[in-house]
């Protein structure tokens, strides 16, 4: 069976041709590029929400791009357990359409942030996390102007093992210094209950390649690579 | 101001009384208002270069000269073939007026004019890089303002629209106080025949003229007008002549576009920008050989009641005008339907030669299309200011504070200290092109997926060195920034410039114009770089204090690396490598950042260019890359070369052990050899095996390399062989000093 994967192309989006290059160059999956009108959950095995400014991040990031019908269809591939990763601007859609707890606000500085960061992985059972071990570190990139993660729910993620992913030191301490935008308790990644949906802030398709990497990494493969296992092991 | 009048109406332009004689006499009839208005907008400085454009035809063509320059000057932005069946787009410009009044909008709606500009060359934008330059931070409340929204405005505005944001500059200057200086500039990447598919005239008639994005509104209406005006205190009142930017629509538009020209039925394209639809109109038709009949009830306004002279010259950002073959409306129109963009089909080229507006039964434009776009040239009186002589008769002081102090004082100071605080805020990986980010080298450098090749980019000038010879300066200037690409490993393949400067009708301000473009176009035919678009900023000039900026004229180059192994980066790497200065360092503190930081004096005498020294650095050093023998690169820069080797020093926490007894030929005292900003030179890491071999390619090119010292492990700079004595850095402190200043000024 061939894998297919929908990168959804909200207007505004604009991590989406990065992502289908990343998908379809470097892990050598069928990735398509689909505008958000006309996404049809029936046709592909998981989805990836791209980073950008979904309708300019008009309102509040996200919650315009939370109402479009691609999201209705997204619904429905959720429930059916099939994996959703939402990336920067796609973690904030995913937050305010509920598929995921919390809300991600202006990071503390008050300014857009640029850098490579690293986070520990808390969470390696989820639909993108399985090819990690928890405890290790990745190092990755931040590009984004509201990331602070914020819940009312803390203690129920941390009981039900939602946080994915921390901001951490290179050598996975969990600190002030690492934290980037304030996020509450270093948080740079969440689940669902089940699982099969993750939203994060750092971007894994810029993180793919050694030759973006500044110490010649590629962790952002193993999101990638995987979100196939989990295709593979359900449809199997 | 002179007045115009028509039927009752009153309009007062920016004409001289010939040029108002002039234009009756071509068109035989009074103008409406809004021909008026047109002519007004086509004949600004902004528009027209009148003033600029006899000094600029001393740039050799660069079409005719360069087989693989596409597009020169003239066009919206410069393109060349870089093989493998791509070319780059590339301009800059400026947006220093309406950022002087409004920091915020005004540098978004630069980045949204260049943007334009390179995508109506039918190509993706790929990066950005923005040269900017402000009064002194610090006790500076104004500069700081201007500071942080010039650079939250790039920032929102290019981070939205998903171009990355690779380089850059900053300097600090008290003549830049009131008149900051906020210059941008875009790079695009796409395919020759993407390229040859959008032509920016209309030259077939009966073809569409559609005008796609964001609604004609009241806002800007005479911003190039008043971009060539001295701003004066009745500049506030300008403020509704700033334009809006709008990131999220830009974002659309390019997509929108980009999926339109690979339609294959657009036959022309062109921004409105400065001058809006007049502009595009006119340029369209004029450079097409066509005429064009426009309805105006067809254009869509953002208000009800406009009339046909606001609608010609709003300069409402975010639209763009195509022109589209017969057979091909409908599906270009599906294009635009399935982004949701705004769009309306005004009217149809004709072959009559003649731009013609309709509103209902009224005619309210008919004018010969080359009428506007071929505005008169007016020749300017030039005259060497007499303070020059004795600015550059300024002797250095004798240092009264120890060099070490000068030292951590220099690499503190606003021009030199780390401009992290700035590009942190930019999104400069996005497009996953970026090989060498903001920090890691001299230029950005950007990979071309699905080839070999990279492209490394670099914007750049010294105004100080200008200010006192604006010819050296000007050559100076392209030394520096061809040699900013250079040192990551790429040949510079084509410039472009951004003129800024004061008053043209004042023969002393003139005069630094006119030598700056003699010094580029001089070095340009030396060196073989094709110069392939500019843009030019006239009267940054205080109207009410006099104070004239010091001259600038930004330089930015395009150079490509042939294949990933000859990247070259700054950061030293190996402990007990040898370092090299390559190049002559002469008693040139003119201008430097030593004698404005430590004396604050801003004479002296600056650096001089020696073209047939450069060309043979440039190509020694390309000879190096071809061995593999080269471990770090950086031009020496503001400062001099003990700042270079500090700054190489940072990344890797190396620290190095100097000796420059064997450095200092010339007999030169110890702040001259260490703090000369003298132009053409490098430093470079390298293993000690390879030194025989470097220097004897060396004597083969005539060229001077110095042996100054080895790298060491333990984060301290240690100079001996000074006539003084020798001193020890900290490079902890070092850094500290150079990480903290503009934080330290901004974050309160």
């Amino acid at each position: 069976m061939t894998i297919k994967i929908a990168v959804i192309q909200f207007p505004g989006a604009n991590c989406d041709l990065d992502t289908i290059h990343v998908l379809n160059n470097v892990i050598g999956v069928e990735a398509s590029l689909i505008w958000h009108n006309h996404f049809k959950e029936s046709e592909f095995d998981g989805c990836v929400l791209p980073g950008g400014f979904s309708f300019g991040d008009y309102l509040r990031s996200g919650i315009i791009a939370a109402h479009s019908p691609s999201i209705d269809e997204a619904r429905i591939m959720l429930k059916d357990g099939r994996p959703i990763i939402g990336i920067c601007n796609g973690f904030q859609i995913l937050t305010e359409a509920q598929f995921l707890p919390g809300a991600l606000l202006r990071n503390e500085s008050l300014k857009f942030i640029c850098k490579w960061v690293n986070i520990k992985v808390e969470n390696n059972q989820t639909a993108f996390t399985n090819k990690m071990d928890n405890g290790d570190t990745l190092a990755i990139p931040i590009a984004h102007g509201e990331g602070r993660y914020f819940t009312d729910k803390l203690k129920e993620l941390e009981e039900n093992n939602q946080i994915v992913f921390r901001y951490a030191t290179e050598k996975g301490e969990i600190t002030d210094e690492a934290n980037p935008n304030g996020s509450m308790e270093n948080i740079a990644g969440v689940c669902n209950l089940e699982q099969n949906c993750i939203g994060l802030m750092p971007h894994p398709e810029r993180a793919s390649e050694e030759i973006l990497s500044p110490n010649k990494t590629t962790h952002g493969k193993l999101f990638f690579e995987s979100m196939i296992e989990f295709i593979k092991r359900r449809t199997s | 101001m002179p007045k115009v009048e028509k039927d009752g109406d009153e309009l007062e332009v920016d004409l001289t009384d010939t040029e108002i004689n002039q234009i009756q006499d071509l068109l035989q009839r009074g103008p409406t208002i809004t021909e008026w208005g047109m002519f007004d907008v086509m004949h600004s400085e902004h528009c027209s270069y009148k003033s600029s454009r006899p000094k600029l035809m001393l740039f050799e063509n660069a079409e005719e000269n360069y087989d693989y320059v596409l597009a020169g000057p003239g066009e919206d932005a410069g393109v060349i073939d870089i093989g493998d069946g791509y070319c780059l787009a590339f301009r800059i410009e400026s947006h220093n007026h309406p950022s002087a009044i409004e920091p915020y909008h005004g540098a978004a709606t630069g980045i949204g004019g260049i943007i334009r500009d390179v995508l109506c060359m039918g190509v993706r934008p790929i990066a950005l890089l923005d040269p900017l330059r402000f009064g002194p931070l610090k006790g500076n409340p104004h500069s700081q303002w201007l500071f942080k929204y010039v650079v939250k405005g790039i920032s929102d505005y290019g981070n939205c629209t998903g171009i990355p944001t690779i380089g850059g500059e900053v300097e600090f200057d008290e003549s830049f106080e009131s008149n900051c200086l906020v210059n941008v500039a875009c790079i695009g990447l796409g395919t020759i025949e993407d390229f040859k598919h959008a032509p920016s005239k209309a030259f077939n008639p009966g073809d569409y003229v559609i005008l796609m994005g964001g609604s004609t509104g009241r806002d800007g209406i005479h911003g190039v007008t008043f971009a060539s005006r001295t701003l004066t205190e009745m500049s506030e009142a300008d403020r509704p002549a700033v334009q809006i930017g709008d990131p999220f629509t830009k974002k659309m538009i390019i997509e929108a576009t980009l999926e339109a020209v690979k339609t294959g039925h657009v036959r022309g394209l062109k921004d409105l920008g400065g001058g809006g639809l007049s502009c595009a109109l006119s340029e369209l038709t004029g450079d097409g050989g066509t005429g064009g009949n426009i309805d105006f009830s067809k254009i869509f306004t953002r208000e009800p009641g406009m009339n046909s002279f606001e609608v010609m010259l709003s300069e409402s950002q975010e639209r763009m005008a195509f022109i589209v073959k017969p057979e091909g409306l409908e599906e270009v129109l599906e294009v635009f339907r399935k982004f949701e963009m705004a769009h309306a089909v005004i009217g149809r080229t004709d072959d009559s030669k003649v731009l013609k507006v309709r509103d209902g039964e009224n005619l309210v434009v008919n004018l010969p299309a080359v009428a506007l776009s071929d505005a008169p040239t007016i020749p300017r009186p030039e005259k060497r200011p007499d303070y020059l002589d004795e600015l550059i008769a300024q002797k250095t002081p004798e240092p009264n504070i120890e060099l070490d102090e000068i030292i951590y004082q220099l690499i503190a100071s606003e021009n030199i200290c780390s401009k992290e605080w700035v590009y942190r805020q930019y999104d400069h990986e996005v497009g996953v092109r970026s090989v060498l980010k903001c920090g890691e080298g001299d230029s950005g450098v950007l990979r071309i997926i699905g080839t070999n090749k990279f492209v490394a980019a670099s914007v750049g000038v010294n105004s100080k060195h200008c200010f006192l010879d604006p010819y050296q300066g000007a050559k100076g200037g392209l030394v520096e920034v061809c040699g900013n690409v250079i040192a990551n490993g790429a040949k510079p393949m084509a410039m472009v410039n951004c003129c800024n400067f004061g008053n043209p009708e004042k023969p002393e301000s003139f005069y630094f114009f006119s030598k700056a473009v003699e010094g580029m176009a001089d070095f340009c035919k030396e060196l073989r770089i094709p110069v392939v678009g500019g843009n030019v900023s006239l009267y940054n000039e205080d109207e009410v204090t006099n104070k004239l900026i010091k001259p600038t004229p930004v330089i930015m180059i395009v150079g490509i690396i042939e294949g990933k192994e000859n990247i070259v980066t700054l950061p030293f790497k190996k402990s007990g490598n040898e370092i090299l200065l390559i190049g002559d360092t002469k008693a040139e503190l003119g201008g430097s950042e030593y004698h404005s930081v430590i004396y604050n004096i801003e004479g002296g005498i600056p650096p001089k260019v020696n073209e047939q020294a450069v060309k043979a650095t440039w190509d020694f050093l390309l000879e190096l890359y071809n061995n593999h023998i080269i471990k770090a690169n950086h031009d020496v820069n503001k400062g001099g070369f003990i700042i270079t080797i500090a700054e190489m020093c940072f990344k890797n926490k190396m620290g190095a052990d100097l000796d420059l007894k064997d450095c200092n030929t010339d007999d030169l005292k110890d702040d001259e050899l260490l703090f000369s900003e003298s132009v053409g030179r490098f430093v470079v890491e390298t293993s000690p095996d390879d030194i025989e071999e470097i220097l004897k390619i060396a004597r083969k090119y005539g060229i001077t390399v110095k042996k100054v010292g080895v790298l060491n492990s333990n984060s301290e700079i240690n100079v001996k062989g000074l006539k003084k004595k020798d001193i020890k850095l900290d490079l902890n402190k070092m850094k500290n000093l150079y990480d903290s200043t503009i934080p330290d000024l901004m974050e309160i």
